[in-house]
């Protein structure tokens, strides 16, 4: 891609997930029964804040640990678009996984959806936006014409495929030849802050971050304009491989389902920033292929990424 | 062997001369340029429109181009324009505001290409003769980052009640600060002296405008900051890495080249009101964490990612 460059953010996530893959493959409980399984390993993809987004996860892998009786350890895997590569390097049971890398697993790996967490909001979905400044002057794709656009990482549905997707539905064969200039932030906040500041002209991320940056500062929703909305789809979805013991995936989805029916649960629910959780349905993702396909569609017209 | 008549030879001689003349040619051009105050960010514009104008036009060593770099009030601007007028340049070139205003107030025919100005749509340039080039940089965004370094409660904006773009530029900081609960100082510039008022204020951080009497004492302004352990934030970059804790800038060269490319089509004989003046939004954001030792702030690693250079 043309003047693709890899941002601080990246090298930054790529560093720090080395470290926490390394230092965190700990115990996250007190441990199991010793006729159980011995572990379970589960994967998680990086967030803007590593530290606080692995703290939430460790809370919860020590509930599944006390509740199934059976290690529950985390690793963090580097970045997006490795999740393939990492489920067998790292000889993964399962993942926190976001949409387009869940159904890349579910597709590639035959990995099993199991549950949603729904945020604090009530929901378990996001949707990719794309957004301008307001005062911009940018108010559809013409407009965007010899402009810069962020995006947020290849492996991302809502950060790179859907505006891909968008641009191409809307007449934008070729990105490279449309855009002056685009790159990859790392992160759905970096992509905001760097509309926010003026150093890229179009975002693209998703949904529940920008809510999240606007509750904390309510300012930027009056200084960028949402151009367009994706279709929801699952934010994070619990996948694991088959061939984890159908034993332990059914117990796995029941407690993690129970959660809220119990106050010791609903106090790792809160803590890990999720009202409850619920099933998952590999339907869910059929929106997702068909999203992917138009972007490789266009990648293909223009060229390799 | 014959000749052509004397009327032929002529109407001949025109022809060759006119169509192999290029477009625009420098010989015998003077260009009158004023910068509304002698500081960084001008200067590398300047360079940028020199060495841009030096592609565009042929003859452009035979081209005088007459720099001003007057002291920035009202009186010297007025003159500096009234000068370049005198001696009947062939364009006006003028960096910032201020400059620009002086030499539309002049009501000259000569045509003028403004750049480095701020927010020229707020600004509502006009003029007959008049085009040019500006940015606009998101004042927001350093109000956003303060609040991610340090608890904001009061912030300093030092600006020069004679220089308007820095006036509209304290009004949007006002504005935006009152959103967020955060209180303001003012700060006029229009002497050294001025500076001072600067050790009196508690504040928690310090916003300067793009101003250019400030950023002729930026460096006693950032000695006063740094002794209150305050850390400040610029719209113009911090060239000389002097200790301004963030920059968030619209990088000069291109406003210095745009004005060249423009400087060039006004020279070739285009009525600089059939070419449109054109808004720079695109942005460079440093952090200065040398300076961030020196007052005693820790930048998060969330925030260290969001800068286009770090300065450690």
């Amino acid at each position: 891609m043309k003047r693709m460059r890899v941002s601080a953010i990246q090298r930054f996530l790529v560093l720090a997930a080395c470290l926490l893959a390394a230092c965190l493959v700990l115990p996250a409980g007190n441990g199991g029964a010793a006729e159980q399984p011995d572990e379970l390993l589960l994967g998680i993809e990086p967030e803007h804040n590593i530290f606080d987004q692995m703290e939430r996860y460790r809370i919860l892998a020590a509930y599944l640990s006390d509740q199934l009786g059976v290690q529950v350890k985390l690793t963090i895997m580097s970045r997006y678009g490795e999740v393939i590569k990492r489920f067998k390097s790292l000889r993964l049971d399962g993942a926190f996984l976001t949409s387009y890398t869940a159904h890349l697993g579910i597709k590639e790996l035959k990995l099993e959806p199991l549950v949603n967490p729904v945020n604090l909001n009530g929901e378990s979905t996001s949707q990719g936006l794309i957004f301008v400044r307001q005062d911009s002057g940018i108010r559809d794709v013409a407009d965007m014409r010899g402009k810069g656009i962020v995006f947020v990482d290849p492996a991302t549905m809502e950060g790179y495929l859907y505006p891909l997707a968008y641009l191409h539905q809307h007449g934008v064969i070729d990105t490279n030849m449309f855009f002056s200039r685009f790159y990859f932030s790392g992160s759905h906040a970096s992509t905001i802050f760097a509309v926010l500041d003026g150093r890229a002209d179009i975002g693209a991320a998703k949904n529940t971050v920008f809510n999240k940056l606007v509750q904390s500062d309510p300012s930027i929703s009056q200084e960028l304009h949402v151009l367009a909305r994706s279709p929801k789809v699952p934010e994070v979805t619990l996948c694991v491989r088959q061939e984890v013991d159908e034993t332990i995936r059914e117990r796995l989805t029941a407690v993690l389902l129970d959660m809220d029916a119990t106050v010791e649960g609903r106090k790792v629910l809160a803590r890990f920033e999720a009202l409850r959780f619920i099933q998952s349905n590999k339907s869910d993702f059929d929106i997702i292929e068909q999203t992917a396909q138009e972007a490789w569609a266009s990648i293909a017209e223009h060229g390799s990424d | 062997m014959k000749t052509l008549p004397p009327l032929a030879a002529h109407i001949l001689l025109f022809l060759v001369v006119f169509f192999s003349a290029p477009g625009v040619s420098g010989a015998e051009k003077r260009i009158g340029v004023i910068m509304s105050g002698d500081i960084p960010y001008y200067g590398a514009m300047h360079e940028a429109f020199v060495a841009e104008l030096s592609k565009q036009v042929p003859g452009f060593d035979e081209m005088e181009i007459i720099l001003q770099r007057p002291f920035p009030d009202s009186i010297s601007w007025s003159n500096a324009a009234r000068k370049l007028i005198a001696v009947d340049v062939d364009l006006i070139v003028t960096y910032g505001l201020p400059a620009t205003r002086a030499v539309i107030n002049e009501k000259t025919r000569i045509p003028l290409v403004y750049t480095g100005v701020y927010d020229p749509e707020t600004a509502a340039i006009s003029g007959r003769n008049v085009t040019g080039c500006g940015y606009k940089v998101p004042l927001s965004s350093l109000l956003r980052y303060f609040k991610r370094l340090k608890e904001l409660d009061t912030i300093s904006i030092v600006y020069s009640g004679i220089e308007e773009d820095s006036l509209q530029q304290l009004g949007e900081l006002q504005m935006l600060a009152a959103m967020q609960n955060i209180k303001t100082r003012r700060i006029d510039i229009r002497t050294r002296g001025d500076v001072d008022l600067l050790g009196g204020i508690a504040e928690d951080a310090v916003f300067v405008t793009g101003s250019s009497l400030a950023h002729l004492w930026i460096d006693e302004i950032l000695t006063m900051a740094r002794r209150k352990k305050n850390p400040v934030a610029d719209i113009f970059p911090d060239q000389a890495e002097a200790g301004i804790l963030m920059t968030l800038y619209q990088p000069p060269h291109e406003q210095g080249e745009m004005a060249a490319q423009i400087a060039s089509r006004v020279l070739a004989g285009e009525d600089p009101q059939t070419i449109p003046f054109y808004v720079f939004r695109d942005t460079e954001l440093v952090f200065n964490l040398v300076e961030a030792r020196h007052i005693g702030l820790t930048f998060p690693i969330q925030l260290i990612i969001e800068a286009t250079r770090v300065i450690q």
